[in-house]
């Protein structure tokens, strides 16, 4: 009773949090003049010419992008998760960085070593650095862009989903094969689920994002939504400009649990998750100078760019000044946003996996189409819905910030910690039942310290979203309680590159802190099973 | 078993005190302001306010328009429950907007006499100051100097321009204003002639500065504080007043404006912030800034490296007018842009 | 009346129906061996003992009452007597011995004294006394059995379930353990339920054999 009942009540939360806002909205397109109509619906559809175009960039570049940041980032987990690479936690945290920073930052940051007067054009001749400019402004230089933003989720699902992978079965091939099979016949299709969630996450945040093309002189779809707050101040129809996007989600929506009925579910499960090593050998000097040089290209370059900017002690002490309290502010609301989406992601993947419920599928698919939804278009339903007198106490608040988020964001720990459940037996907690413990005690002695893992990764994946977010918090920020990315992205208009550079520099730092805390805790904690 | 929810406790104790440390405090007298002046150059202005007056000052600045939804969005989803008390816009056209939607409140601060009635609303709905002007950036090596926005449909120039999107921001102020000026007619064939020539277009007026300036583009229409500020960083660019001449139209001033809420939660210290912004220390302050304003109040320095506005040929319009046009030209603005560049 | 009783009980797994209308009586103190192939539904008639799963048809009476009927269990599963040796033997790997075999004891609020003089009783018996403090991964595998056992039988079950418990033993302590468990039946006289594929095992365990065959019926 008491689980139905909590489980009932972690659904209840994410719809009103999530959905209602966005019903709201919803409900805002489907009315004219006082009556149904579909007529806001049948002028997008009927706008001149452009739509599918729109559409279909976006479809590249989105596809491509989840494609290359998959193809790259799950070998580079792999060797990172799962090998005796060398320096496998710093190169972690520096993969990481770049998906800290706010991608029309990267953009920029890239432009100033690939346009025509950027650091490349100055060594190279006039006529290569033209033709580098002039590929960057576009699908090549968008996707190239995003690939190293949104590389490190490939990169970072994969290592966190190695370890459901049961080592009995990678063993059990190793007595008749070497590990590239292995890996590749193996490990890899057991984590299928794992990368498709992963590629899916890329290609709905790629399709989402407007910064970067329009820098880039590219244009995607999701520029209708803007546009139609930033230009007409149209609430219904920037809503409806959304409609494509849910649509698109749903497909991939109805691919992906497709793919995943057919995945195998094989093998024993492993309580926590041991992962087998694999010893490099010989590769092991050749592939740790491949993954630098990488991490030189990806990563190093365009943060070098910014470091470049920020090289004086001055420029620190006026960007510390300039950031003033929105630092400690960003780590207050990101922080207290990843505690409540790891406790509702775990209870709420622990419906999605354990399937306790019959309303645990419609979880998934809220929850998915949340993170798909522009996150201004989650703002503005959370001013129509909390934006009254009697809630103002909350709306006037940072509580509103972590409800955002909470709303676009529940999808990520929800999914983690449901990866990291399948990996403990349901005979730990049927044993725990007939010793007579409650759900309550089962969840706290049982599957919470043998989830430890995940709830860890899941609440560092609600703090990176959350720190990093900017389309929902511009939208309902308190006044004076800005963010860290909103102040770099309100400076970016006319204040110096090198501010902006040293503010970016900040943001990583303090995300990258807890990651590098929680990854020192978990070595420690590897001793016990 | 004690760790986790001891730690998980301890974890949230502390988060909990940085916010409620961090949560503005409700002792002194506030005032909200939502502002889409560059928080570069507004904000040290709003300290100022909050020093000289012990008026805790609580604002929520913009991005650039591409950049996100902001300020204006928020004022009319709120507009039923408002929470600012005043607005900074810096364009007058936003000011309008909210006085169509029934946003702004009527309130004629005692410093806006001596700017000129042009910049401001007579009932007093939203008063100008601190302007910028639409100049031309160009790029040192460029050779010739444009000297007018028909430049742009000049062939000699062809593939070699930018200009940021004209569906937000002064840029599309600025169109709107030529299609008042010009009529329908002449104004969509100049923009036809715009493609034809094979503009581009860019997120915002400081990135086309910053493509010029990086030698991508060889002129740009912008906001004369985007030129001032790449002069500051010794950027190879030259900035041109267009249309200086006997048949030219002058060049497009674009003052900030400031608005009172209606149904503001505090109108009172929201009047005193708005007497505040229109003083002439305030316009001498973002004159002299790297905002490098034009100040409408008489007898105030203007920007070092700008001509003061009497020694200008300025484009006559009426602010009114233009927004009106403003709204009705978006769709075509819309399906120019769409057309791909 | 009988102690544990089965009527005409269906339980469908994903369109497979694994167990097709069981009906069967266990009587208090008997030994009982669920035999069968593999797949025919042995693991399950376990589970719905307990109460882990409800049948999809049918009912199951503890002492003449119902305890679960179609789709509800009636009686929660730690209210019913009943201790469980699984499959995987389903230790907590993070919990020592002492804490795996107390659980049950602190979830039912025992006092710390008496719960330690009962782990240390259990312990003994089942051979475990100088493992207390130790983590079941560093047992061998007769060893985790019996962890598993004594934790079955630290709240005095009336009714013991084994599922398959010595199916990854060798031969010998495959012997010894079954002669340990059938020594506690006599000592404790709790009702067993003993799944196994094995003929020899099922025919020196079991005072009677419930068969079952691979379609899940009698």
């Amino acid at each position: 009773m008491t689980e139905r009942l909590i489980l009932i009540l972690a659904t209840l939360v994410l719809a009103l949090i999530g959905l209602l806002p966005v019903a709201a909205m919803l409900k805002e397109t489907l009315i004219a003049d006082g009556s149904f109509s579909l007529d806001a619906y049948r002028a997008l559809l009927a706008s001149d010419g452009q739509f599918a175009v729109l559409v279909g960039h976006s479809l590249q570049l989105s596809f491509l992008t989840a494609v290359i940041s998959t193809l790259i980032g799950v070998p580079l987990g792999v060797l990172l998760g799962k090998t005796d690479l060398p320096l496998r936690g710093a190169l972690t945290l520096l993969f990481t960085a770049p998906l800290l920073v706010p991608s029309y930052v990267l953009a920029v940051a890239w432009f100033s070593i690939l346009g025509r007067t950027g650091l490349l054009g100055r060594v190279l001749p006039d006529a290569w650095s033209q033709e580098i400019s002039s590929a960057f402004f576009g699908l090549f230089g968008c996707t190239f862009v995003l690939v190293t933003a949104f590389m490190p989720i490939a990169m970072l699902l994969t290592i966190a989903f190695l370890r459901t992978v049961n080592p009995r079965l990678e063993n059990a091939g190793r007595l008749v094969s070497g590990w590239p099979r292995i890996l590749l016949r193996i490990t890899l299709p057991l984590m299928a689920p794992a990368i498709v969630f992963a590629a899916v996450l890329t290609f709905l945040l790629s399709l989402g994002e407007i910064g970067v093309p329009m820098y880039l002189r590219f244009p995607v779809y999701p520029v209708e939504t803007l546009t139609q707050f930033a230009a007409f101040y149209d609430f219904r129809a920037a809503t409806v400009a959304a409609a494509p996007l849910l649509l698109v989600t749903l497909i991939i929506l109805g691919f992906q649990t497709g793919l995943h009925k057919r995945v195998l579910e094989l093998g024993r499960r492993t309580p926590n998750g041991q992962v087998v090593v694999v010893a490099l050998g010989p590769w092991r000097l050749p592939l740790f100078l491949l993954v630098l040089a990488l991490a030189i290209v990806v990563v190093a370059t365009p943060l070098g760019a910014l470091v470049v900017q920020s090289s004086s002690l001055e420029i620190y002490k006026v960007a510390l000044f300039r950031a003033g309290d929105s630092v400690l502010r960003s780590l207050a609301f990101a922080a207290t946003s990843a505690t409540l989406l790891a406790v509702l992601g775990f209870f709420l993947g622990y419906l999605s996996e354990r399937r306790t419920l019959p309303i645990w599928w419609a979880n998934e698919w809220l929850a998915l189409l949340l993170l798909a939804l522009p996150g201004s278009v989650i703002g503005i339903g959370l001013i129509s819905l909390w934006n009254t007198k009697a809630t103002s106490f909350i709306y006037a608040s940072p509580a509103i910030l972590v409800l955002g988020y909470v709303a676009q964001y529940a999808i990520l720990p929800m999914r983690v910690v449901a990866a990291s459940l399948g990996t403990i037996p349901r005979s730990l907690e049927q044993a725990a039942r007939l010793s007579g413990a409650g759900w309550f005690m089962t969840l706290r002695e049982i599957v919470a310290p043998l989830a430890g893992r995940g709830l860890i990764a899941a609440w560092l994946i609600g703090y990176v979203f959350s720190l990093r977010d900017i389309a929902i918090s511009m939208v309902v920020y308190p006044p004076g309680s800005d963010t860290l990315p909103i102040r770099i992205l309100t400076l970016m208009a006319n204040g110096a590159p090198s501010l902006v550079a040293v503010l970016c520099i900040i943001l990583i730092a303090i995300t990258l802190l807890p990651l590098g805390v929680a990854g020192l805790w978990l070595k420690v904690g590897a001793k016990r099973p | 078993m004690l760790k986790w929810p001891v730690l998980a406790a301890a974890a949230f104790a502390v988060i909990a005190f940085a916010v409620w440390r961090l949560l503005p405090g409700g002792q002194s007298p506030t005032v909200v302001v939502y502002v889409s002046h560059d928080q570069v150059f507004s904000e040290p202005i709003l300290k100022d306010f909050e020093n000289e007056t012990g008026i805790k000052v609580r604002a929520v600045y913009d991005t650039e328009e591409t950049k996100s939804t902001g300020t204006m969005n928020r004022l009319i989803a709120e507009k039923n429950n408002p929470q600012a008390d005043v607005y900074w816009a810096n364009e007058p056209i936003r000011a309008e907007v909210l006085r169509q939607q029934g946003i702004a409140a009527p309130y004629i601060s005692p410093n806006a006499e001596g700017i000129a009635g042009s910049f401001k609303d007579p009932n007093g709905y939203w008063t100008g100051f601190a302007a910028r002007a639409r100049v031309l950036i160009v790029n040192k090596n460029a050779g010739a100097k444009p000297d007018s926005l028909l430049a742009y449909a000049d062939p000699q120039w062809r593939g070699k321009t930018v200009i940021a999107n004209p569906l937000f921001g002064t840029t599309t102020t600025e169109i709107a204003a030529l299609f008042v000026l010009w009529g329908d007619e002449r104004a969509q064939a100049f923009m036809s002639a715009l493609k034809a020539n094979g503009i581009k277009l860019s997120p915002s007026n400081g990135d086309s500065a910053d493509l010029v300036a990086a030698g991508e583009f060889a002129f740009s229409l912008v906001d004369s504080d985007d030129v001032v500020s790449r002069m500051r960083q010794h950027q190879p660019i030259d900035l041109v007043y267009p249309d200086q001449g006997a048949d030219g139209l002058g060049c497009f001033l674009v003052p900030n404006a400031v608005v009172l809420i209606a149904q503001a939660p505090h109108p009172d210290v929201g009047k005193k912030l708005i007497d505040y912004l229109l003083s002439k220390e305030t316009e001498a302050k973002l004159a002299r800034s790297d905002a490098a304003q034009i100040p409408l109040h008489s007898g105030v320095d203007g920007p070092p490296k700008l001509l003061p506005i009497d020694k200008v040929k300025t484009t006559q319009v009426n602010y009114t007018e233009i927004a009106a046009k403003l709204q009705a030209i978006q769709p075509f603005l819309k399906r120019w842009v769409e057309s791909g560049s | 009346m009988s102690a544990i009783e089965f009527r005409s009980v269906d339980k469908i797994y994903r369109g497979r129906r694994v167990i097709d209308s069981l009906s069967f009586m266990i009587e208090g103190g008997e030994r009982i061996v669920l035999f069968g192939p593999s797949g025919c539904g042995k693991s399950t008639t376990l589970l719905l003992i307990a109460g882990l799963v409800a049948p999809d048809a049918g009912e199951i009476r503890i002492d003449g009452k119902v305890v679960s009927t179609v789709r509800r269990i009636q009686l929660a599963p730690q209210s019913r007597g009943i201790g469980m040796v699984f499959q995987d033997l389903a230790l907590w790997p993070h919990m020592s011995v002492a804490d795996n075999i107390g659980f049950g004891l602190r979830a039912r609020r025992i006092a710390a004294a008496e719960r330690l003089r009962r782990i240390g009783d259990i312990a003994n018996l089942v051979g475990l006394g100088d493992y207390l403090q130790v983590l079941p991964g560093e047992l061998s595998g007769g060893e985790q059995q019996r962890v598993a056992l004594a934790r079955a039988l630290a709240l005095e079950p009336r009714f013991l379930l084994m599922d398959e418990p010595l199916s990854n033993l060798d031969a010998a302590l495959s012997r010894r353990l079954r002669g340990e468990i059938l020594r506690l039946h006599a000592e404790l006289g709790f009702t067993l339920v003993y799944v196994t594929h094995g003929r020899e095992e099922a025919q020196e365990i079991g005072t009677r054999t419930i068969e079952l065959a691979e379609t899940g019926a009698l």
